[in-house]
């Protein structure tokens, strides 16, 4: 039988998805042991029981110098930089998208500008923002949304202009204006893209999150990472990518959900 | 279509892949007991280490290499962090770095670390600049910007000690080095530690005061190269080797001749600034360019009171390991034979093996 | 009263010439198919009177008043596909028209219009066959459903034109002979003249008035350009079809009206 017939048995796929994970925890276990065996202080791949020394000290216990609790300080303080980044290029996404591809003249006007601002990579600009804006959030919210907003904006614009022409003309002939049919015909029918818009930057939004927190700040999961690098803290470090890794997971999850609780109808066109 | 001989091939496939990526994360630091004759330097940009990068374009490197048989490449890393993490994980033989980081980095990781040259001390290089300061008393209740757990901290740790004052009277902003003199311009940034050639550029722009340098403690940031201990006890050639190139070199550099002047405004080049900034560092650093004073400066007891200063620090900042459970965790030998910490557990290692040879000829 | 114009309408995309020279008088209340091959223009004769293309020459005249130079609720449209919208259940598309026109900030209706509004579409919808399906999405409904649930939407602004662009022509036969049913009565109950495009030339004598060809004359390759299609049959269906005198917007004696 051809390979592309065969399927695995129900069982059988549990064990598929589960093998690519068991081959790099084994993979990683026989690594620390080979290199503990060598060197009983290496740091670099710490064996599970000294991660999980290192997970009972940033998570489970308050820190002895500063008294907090690093990895939910940490989580605090990335998480609402990272909503704040988020929440204003989604809007700005929303708005800027949706007029540009509305609205004709927009689009002669700013469709290649926003096309050409989400061409400049933002990390470059880092330096910028940290002399016009400061070190502090302003300029690590300002990289997230610089990061993040022109491609949902762009996104958005190309969406809005694939809605098709016979929906808008049939809205016309239902009396709609604009206004109205930006907010009954295109809104709604673009918000679920929005969504998975946001979705797919979330993985870009950490990285420029990181890449801020690493240049300055004093709390963060970037921030974190990046000092402790100094030391080839790794069992810190690997829990706190295992961690930054779980919570985007578990947004792009939530997100997805929602989309799919708010707009039901978005689940059956994809059937249809 | 069910297929179990495909299941077990398959799964066994797996593991074999999974055996081989571990040994392949595990190889770097292995297998180096051993004599060798191929040889990795790691080296990054400091006033201090130009030499190094200039040995090894300049031809001395390979001149020394090739009189003791063997061969030595040496890289340049932009990243002086990933540089030592570089040489703890074992993916190099030698590193340049300053005693607090060689013995929170590699000796606090494990590695036996042993410092083949001790090649000079800041004496000025690094800085505690405020804004709107004329003392340094008036850093209490500000942020102070500084790249954390660096030598920075420490100079800040030892001058707030010198006014009665502590850290708990400032906060600290984690702030990477390339960024603090456009930090220093902005408004919510009004302290600020850091290293040459940042701290004259910023402690020169208005409004700006130096209130505490490392020619306050001076001595105590000292800029070494070190090697893998093993790997310098099974081939002692290295070491003669690493300080035939750099008496060489400082030689050199230092000399009032047309060839010093040269070999400076190469250094200063490479280093991103020109020959006059370049001397304005040099003015700022006590360089050991003649073996006897690197000597006469390891033998002398202030070593081991500047080591203790640095112990207590890294070991107050949970940096000697989460389970160290004093500043005596991680033992340092001197060349006297003496042990400051854990005599069982001795990481970090000064001697004057090497530069006492140059010091007599012998290379 | 809604009789269409189209006086020395010629329509040209830069060098090319797509429609010739049309002169075209509808009558009120007539049901009028344009046939003709594929490519001849008779889509852009629809969308011309649709207000989404505008002629290069002549006008278009609706009742003597020259038309809007964009789409207007006077005239009523149902596309192949994309005529409702995904996002709304069949009672929400259907009550669309009426919350926009109705609500021109929000495009919402609320409380006892929104009611009266419901009960409304309700109507309409049982008119078209749908009742029951009022709470499914458009994604729910099969392909005539989706055309049923588009009529229901277009009539409720009780348009006086209602244009048509191959409406049916995606559907099985079956379900077309009874949407052929369907749109006959419609045509019937509402006062309302209706224009359909259609390459089924049965389509076009099961319900037309007068079937209209549009057709280019000179098709050799090097004549393409410079010629547009005319109009080259207009026949008008024998015995004549004549929509109901009394329609569904004629409250009979002492009744609610049914719509």
């Amino acid at each position: 039988m051809r390979w592309i017939n065969r399927r695995p048995r129900r069982g059988a796929e549990m064990l598929l998805l589960c093998l690519p994970f068991a081959a790099l925890v084994a993979a990683y276990l026989i690594g620390s042991a080979i290199r503990l065996d060598a060197n009983p202080a290496d740091k670099l791949l710490p064996s599970p029981a000294q991660l999980w020394a290192g997970i009972q000290r940033i998570a489970l216990m308050p820190d002895p110098r500063t008294g907090e609790w690093l990895l939910w300080s940490d989580t605090a303080a990335s998480l609402m930089r990272l909503a704040a980044g988020l929440g204003i290029a989604t809007v700005i996404a929303l708005l800027l998208g949706m007029a540009v591809g509305l609205l004709p003249y927009l689009r002669a006007s700013l469709g290649a500008f926003v096309a050409f601002l989400s061409m400049v990579p933002p990390l470059a600009l880092l330096p910028i923002l940290f002399i016009t804006l400061g070190l502090g959030e302003a300029a690590k919210i300002c990289l997230i949304v610089i990061g993040v907003a022109p491609i949902m904006t762009r996104d958005l614009a190309l969406r809005v202009h694939e809605i098709p022409r016979e929906m808008i003309v049939k809205a016309e002939t239902l009396s709609a204006s604009t206004w109205l049919i930006a907010l009954r015909v295109v809104l709604p029918q673009v918000l679920p893209r929005l969504l998975t818009s946001l979705r797919l930057q979330l993985g870009p939004a950490f990285l420029f999150l990181i890449a801020a927190e690493a240049i300055s700040a004093d709390a963060g999961l970037g921030y974190r990472i990046f000092l402790v690098r100094r030391y080839l803290a790794m069992d810190v470090i690997f829990p706190y990518v295992a961690w930054i890794t779980l919570l985007a997971v578990l947004a792009d999850i939530a997100i997805d959900r929602l989309r799919s609780r708010v707009f039901p109808w978005s689940d059956l066109e994809r059937g249809a | 279509m069910h297929d179990p001989d495909f299941h077990r091939d398959f799964c066994r496939a797996r593991l074999i892949g999974a055996v081989t990526l571990g040994l392949c994360l595990a190889v770097a630091g292995h297998a180096r007991a051993e004599e060798k004759t191929d040889f990795k330097v790691a080296w990054s940009i400091y006033a201090g280490w130009m030499p190094w990068g200039y040995a090894a374009d300049n031809g001395i490197v390979q001149k020394w290499a090739d009189k003791y048989g063997i061969a030595i490449e040496v890289t340049q890393f932009n990243d002086y962090v990933e540089s030592m993490n570089q040489f703890t994980a074992g993916g190099y033989d030698a590193v340049t770095l300053t005693n607090m980081d060689g013995l929170s980095i590699p000796a606090a990781g494990g590695v036996d670390t042993t410092a083949v040259i001790v090649g000079d001390f800041s004496a000025g290089n690094d800085a505690v600049i405020l804004k709107d300061g004329t003392a340094l008393t008036d850093i209490a209740g500000r942020p102070v910007n500084l790249v954390e757990f660096s030598v920075s901290h420490y100079l800040l740790a030892r001058a707030l000690d010198s006014v009665g004052l502590s850290e708990r009277d400032v906060s600290i902003v984690n702030t990477a080095d390339p960024d603090m003199v456009g930090a220093f311009q902005t408004p919510d940034v009004t302290a600020m530690v850091t290293w040459n050639p940042m701290a004259s550029e910023i402690a020169a722009l208005p409004g700006a005061t130096k209130v505490f340098d490392s020619a306050q403690i001076p001595g105590e940031i000292i800029d070494l190269m070190v090697a893998n201990t093993e790997v310098l006890q099974d081939n002692p050639d290295f070491g003669k080797a690493l300080a035939g190139i750099w008496y060489e070199t400082t030689a050199l550099m230092v000399a009032d001749t047309p060839e010093g002047a040269a070999a400076r405004a190469a250094m200063g080049a490479a280093s991103g600034t020109d020959g006059a900034g370049y001397e304005a560092q040099l003015a700022a650093t006590r360089l050991f360019d003649k073996p006897a004073e690197a000597v006469a400066f390891v033998n002398s007891p202030d070593l081991a009171t500047t080591m203790d200063h640095v112990r207590g620090f890294l070991f107050d900042k949970g940096l000697l390991g989460p389970t160290a459970p004093s500043a005596d965790a991680v033992g340092i030998e001197l060349p006297s034979g003496q042990v400051l910490g854990d005599g069982a557990n001795v990481k970090l290692r000064f001697t004057d093996d090497w530069m006492q040879m140059a010091a007599d000829g012998a290379l | 009263m809604s009789a269409i114009s189209v006086e020395n309408v010629w329509k040209e995309y830069g060098d090319q010439v797509v429609l010739e020279n049309l002169s075209l008088q509808i009558a009120d209340r007539a049901f009028v198919a344009l046939v003709g091959p594929s490519g001849c223009g008779k889509t852009t004769f629809l969308r011309m009177i649709l207000g989404q293309e505008r002629p290069t020459r002549g006008r278009i005249l609706l009742d003597g008043q020259p038309l809007p130079p964009e789409p207007g609720p006077d005239r009523g449209v149902v596309y192949q596909r994309y005529s409702v919208f995904p996002h709304l259940t069949v009672g929400g598309n259907v009550m669309l028209g009426p919350e926009l026109r109705g609500a021109r900030l929000t495009g919402r209706r609320f409380g006892a219009a929104r009611r009266r509004l419901a009960d409304e579409a309700r109507a309409m919808i049982a008119a078209v066959g749908l009742a029951g399906s009022e709470d499914k999405y458009p994604a729910q409904l099969s392909g005539g459903m989706q055309q049923r649930l588009a009529l229901a939407q277009a009539l409720m602004m009780r348009p006086r034109v209602l244009l048509l662009d191959e409406p049916f022509g995606a559907l099985d036969p079956g379900i077309r002979a009874d949407i052929h049913q369907l749109m006959k009565r419609l045509w019937n109950e509402v006062p309302m003249t209706a224009v359909m495009v259609t390459h089924d030339l049965r389509e076009a004598f099961t319900l037309a008035t007068r079937v209209i060809a549009l057709e280019r004359l000179r098709d050799r390759p090097e004549e393409r350009e410079r010629y547009g299609a005319r109009i080259t049959r207009d026949i008008s269906i024998w015995p004549p079809r004549v929509a109901g005198q009394r329609t569904s917007f004629d409250p009979p004696e002492g009744a609610e009206p049914p719509l």
